[in-house]
């Protein structure tokens, strides 16, 4: 038996900046795929012409879900060492969860078993979904115990991942949602790009910390590093987008959203931007807003109800100062 | 990719980012709409003879109505009607109209229609052949006055649903009434309606079924029940059915009740898609009060005791009574706080349940003697008197009581206060509503159309007044809008009054058991002719505009004329939340705040971005949007408007994820307090992370 000394949790005394809020935010926002009707996309998706894209979309991101979720998030809060900042990594590994399981939830909706089966194998074969799911989790196996640098690299590849490659998948359901197309599917993807928002701020927040202990010399060498990982990934998630989006005309567009959102992962992490600003789809930005849009009751649920702060009911509760 | 959708959508796009309006881009929007959408579509007819033969030759309109009048007059209504010179002002209201409004061709390729035609076909056909009648409709319809949904999709229409789209049901506790109340709900879903259920006379889990203990399920697998009816029936998948179901918070099933819509709940008792309601007696909130328990009952041991119902009971007044009596049981001991901030949480987590405060409703209910209001319906705007079927075994006659089918319009407020004769406006409203009521006839289930027969009720509502006061330099929440609100309130109670006694008058026709109401009294004119007659600000009068201001005298004068000539309407006014048809119109919704200066609204055919109306760089200050307006003076505003309401106004509470339940509650319970009689949903904005991190990092 070893004879190590284990420490608590204690929430009581901050010892992580925003660990707190990171956490309630994530809480606030709880939600499950099978809130969301995907079954009244069925009647749409049966004349859907464009059911190949879309599907090879999903299964891409079920990919970056899983590797994220089984390898990313549980790597990355193994070798944090503020143990609150270590709750809310395990807090979000579980979202990641629900996240790949979504995915299989629309596919369960959608899709035969059999094509479902395909997909699957689909993913085993394409080269550039492979390259990025191996590039990052390499950066995320390769993490040593007491290494910052290597922690601080895990978690820029991780802020790489959520802020920037899933958005090439994103843009084709927030693009059709947006024009009526499949919108249930598209109520999921909204949710779990909330999801995906607070993990990439979280975790680049947590990565400039870091960033910062780091003498001035590492730092040059990890933004070289950095940019050139993101240029590599880049010229990656080009092809992917060519060879997923090859019969929907949608490529330039799709290539437009990428760079938008490459450079909000940068920022994330503290960088500065590398693509210079260009017009975005405003349907699909419109897609991605956070608050909670209208809904007549006879649509779908909204994605704007979360967890309530509980605080009991006392005899001021009846006084008024009016 | 459609241009117009993305122009559209770079207006929401660039006032996020750059705070700036460019409503040309809207306009752009519309234009190119037009051109690609609308234009290419039209079906080209020589002249309105032609249209009107094609139309009715190819089976798109029915006949009957239009032989009713000559072709001559039918022309000159057209006329009339394009003569206003109508334009869409906005890619919200031409794009909702062409995509839901407007009939179209069999495969949906041609329109058939433009917005003009529709209004003189809605006229026609409602005004049953009365020329003066039709005429004053497209005068009214293309000023200020907006018929339901269903009316404006469907009159006129050869195949189509019906005119009135809301209904309420009660159900007894019995298995055949539950059987017989699912097979209406199957049929009302069908024709396209929303419907509220009442299931506070069931007997809770666990109660006796013949005598033997333990057997009853309880209310929820029943909602579950009505729930996957309304999903499987549903306008031929044009929408899924809705439906809302009421229990009282005395019900012994009120916890589990409460849970069903929470997102975590189990999925036993989860419901996914069916809305829920609560009816709270003020002795809830006055044992809350004093930190008490409740104690919670069981409708069968009402039932038996007492040989009521427990919708039919006031719990308020039988509380004590009922803690008495020992054949009650007393089934479950709650405290009052906890159970109502499980409510709260509830809300906070799914936006329900709706609340529906008992004691507001049926005190002030002019049709007391009648009976008691148990329930609202899908929105929380319609409160009427019900009586329970007796659904008997197959081989003996079942006795039908009444229940409800609500036919609804809205008045423009902004419109309406330019308008040069507001009184025949509301009689115009009123005299359309009728006609709806009477060309409605809901066969197949006969409690709806028995008291439709009998009840001729309607409800008159109004829309536009975010607009309105934006229009007139007024802020949302103030005591001018407040004192704003109650005057037209107030005249749009007595021109509807007025204009149901005329028409009493005419038909020498009252609705049933008149004799028995506050109007037949004169109760109900005492909160009136003996008002404190209240000065308002100049700003009020020329925000009213040509709407007078009503007097003491006034209403003395209408007493003696209803007391002598009757009411023909049970209930005339409700302000139901006026969604899509608004948009139409370019209104702002119902009395609400607007949400968003530029709303997203999503249907579930598109997303539109629809800057409010007259919004401007200029007045954007003045649209204060709904999170922001303090909800205490939200309440204020709807309390003046609920005075003069017989019925309900659909009122939607707003709050951040900043509020906690506590502070939830407390809004509930100043809205009972200030006589506020149905709450509808708590809607939530959910701070975003850049906001939350920005202001601590």
């Amino acid at each position: 038996m070893s004879n190590l000394i284990y420490e608590a949790v204690n929430w009581n005394k901050p010892t992580s900046d925003l660990a707190q809020v990171f956490w309630d935010q994530q809480w606030k926002q709880i939600w499950f795929p099978e809130e969301i009707a995907v079954s009244k996309d069925v009647k749409q998706w049966q004349n859907f012409e464009q059911q190949e894209t879309y599907k090879k979309v999903f299964a891409g991101l079920t990919l970056l879900d899983t590797v994220q979720t089984n390898i990313g998030m549980n790597q990355i809060a193994t070798h944090t060492t503020d143990l609150q900042e270590k709750a809310v990594l395990t807090v979000f590994g579980s979202f990641e969860a629900i996240h790949a399981k979504s995915y299989s939830y629309i596919f369960t909706t959608l899709c035969t078993n059999s094509e479902i089966d395909e997909l699957f194998e689909w993913v085993k074969k394409n080269e550039f979904l492979q390259y990025k799911a191996n590039k990052i989790s390499d950066i995320y196996n390769r993490i040593e115990e007491g290494n910052s640098e290597s922690l601080w690299k895990a978690m820029y590849a991780s802020v790489m991942l959520e802020s920037f490659l899933f958005y090439s998948g994103f843009f084709y359901p927030l693009y059709l949602g947006g024009q009526g197309i499949l919108r249930n599917s598209a109520e999921v993807i909204s949710l779990i790009l909330r999801d995906e928002s607070i993990h990439g701020v979280a975790v680049g927040f947590f990565a400039q910390n870091l960033f910062k202990q780091f003498s001035q010399e590492t730092q040059d060498e990890l933004k070289v590093w950095g940019y050139e990982l993101l240029l590599d990934l880049y010229q990656n998630e080009m092809s992917y987008t060519d060879d997923v989006y090859a019969e929907t005309g949608l490529s330039p567009e799709v290539k437009a959203y990428i760079r938008f959102n490459a450079n909000k992962a940068l920022m994330n992490v503290g960088f500065d931007a590398m693509f210079p600003e260009e017009e975005v789809n405003p349907i699909v930005m419109n897609g991605i807003r956070n608050e909670g849009s209208t809904y007549d009751f006879f649509s779908q649920k909204g994605s704007s109800y979360a967890k309530a702060k509980v605080a009991p009911i006392t005899d001021d509760t009846f006084q008024f100062n009016r | 990719m459609k241009t117009y959708l993305k122009l559209n959508n770079d207006v929401l796009n660039r006032y996020s980012s750059t705070g700036q309006l460019e409503l040309e881009k809207d306009r752009e929007a519309t234009r190119r709409y037009f051109l690609e959408h609308v234009n290419v579509r039209l079906r080209y007819f020589i002249d309105i003879e032609e249209k009107i033969r094609y139309l009715v030759d190819e089976g798109y309109y029915e006949k009957e109505f239009l032989e009713l009048y000559d072709m001559e007059f039918i022309k000159q209504l057209y006329k009339k009607a394009y003569d206003c010179n109508f334009r869409f002002p906005s890619f919200m209201s031409a794009s909702k109209f062409y995509d839901s409004y407007a009939m179209k061709s069999r495969d949906g390729q041609e329109i058939l229609e433009k917005y003009e035609d529709r209004i003189v076909i809605i006229a026609l056909y409602l005004a049953q052949g009365d020329q003066e009648l039709a005429e004053r409709a497209v005068e009214a319809m293309m000023e200020a006055y907006q018929p339901a949904t269903p009316t404006a999709l469907n009159s006129g229409k050869k195949a189509r649903g019906e005119l009135v789209s809301c209904f309420k049901l009660t159900m007894d506790d019995s298995m055949n009434s539950i059987a017989e109340n699912i097979g209406y709900c199957l049929e009302l879903s069908r024709l396209g309606g929303g419907v509220g259920v009442n299931l506070t006379d069931l007997r809770p889990l666990g109660d006796p079924i013949k005598g033997i203990q333990n057997r009853a399920s309880g209310v929820i697998p029943v909602a579950k029940l009505l729930e996957n009816s309304f999903s499987y029936s549903n306008q031929l998948g044009q929408r899924n059915g809705s439906g809302v179901t009421y229990l009282n918070i005395f019900h012994a099933d009120i916890e589990n009740f409460i849970s069903s819509k929470k997102p975590n709940a189990d999925d036993k008792i989860r419901l996914a898609t069916l809305s829920t309601g609560i009816i709270i007696p003020s002795i809830f909130f006055e044992l809350m009060k004093k930190d008490k328990d409740i104690v919670l009952f069981s409708p069968y041991d009402i039932y038996k005791e007492y040989g009521k119902r427990m919708s039919e009971i006031s719990i308020t007044e039988m509380y004590y009574e009922l803690l008495d009596n020992p054949n009650i049981r007393k089934i479950k001991r709650l405290n009052a706080r906890k159970l109502y901030t499980e409510v709260k949480k509830a809300q906070f987590e799914s936006g329900y349940p709706f609340e529906i405060f008992d004691d507001n409703v049926n005190d002030a209910h002019p049709l007391k003697g009648l009976g008691r209001v148990k329930m609202s319906n899908l929105c929380t705007e319609i409160l009427q008197v019900q009586v329970t079927s007796n659904i008997t075994d197959q081989d003996q006659e079942n006795e039908y009581g009444l229940d409800v089918s609500c036919n609804l319009g809205s008045i423009d407020i902004h419109a309406a206060s330019k308008v040069e004769n507001f009184e025949k406006l509301v009689d115009t409203s009123m005299r359309l509503l009728t006609n709806v009521s009477t060309m409605t006839n809901i066969k197949n289930v006969p409690s709806v159309a028995k008291a439709n027969q009998l009840m001729h009720s309607v409800g008159l509502g109004a829309m536009n007044l975010h607009g309105h006061l934006v229009t007139q330099g007024i802020l949302y929440g103030s005591k001018d809008s407040v004192d704003f609100t109650d005057c037209f309130m107030e005249a749009m109670n007595y021109y509807s009054l007025k204009s149901s006694m005329e028409i009493a008058k005419e038909r020498r026709e009252t609705f049933y058991r008149y004799e028995d109401s506050d109007y037949a009294s004169g109760v109900y004119f005492e909160q009136y002719v003996n008002k404190e007659e209240q000065e308002v600000s100049p700003v009020v009068i020329k925000a009213l505009g040509n709407i007078p201001i009503i007097t003491k005298q006034m209403w003395q004068s209408l007493k003696e004329d209803v007391m002598k000539y009757g009411v023909f309407h049970s209930y005339r006014n409700a302000v139901a939340p006026t969604g899509s048809i608004s948009y139409i119109r370019s209104c702002t919704a119902s009395l609400a705040p607007c949400t968003e200066r530029v709303e997203v609204r999503d249907y579930a055919d598109s997303r539109t971005i629809y800057p409010m109306p007259h919004l401007s760089n200029d007045n954007a200050h003045l649209y204060i949007e709904a999170y922001d307006v303090n909800a205490y003076d939200m309440i204020d505003l709807y309390a003046a408007a609920q005075k003069h309401v017989d019925q309900g106004i659909s009122m939607t509470l707003y709050v951040t994820d900043q509020w906690t339940t506590e502070q939830l509650a407390k809004i509930y319970i100043y809205a009972w307090t200030k006589g506020i009689k149905s709450v509808y949903y708590v809607r939530q904005r959910l701070q975003t992370l850049e906001e939350c991190v920005a202001c601590q990092i």
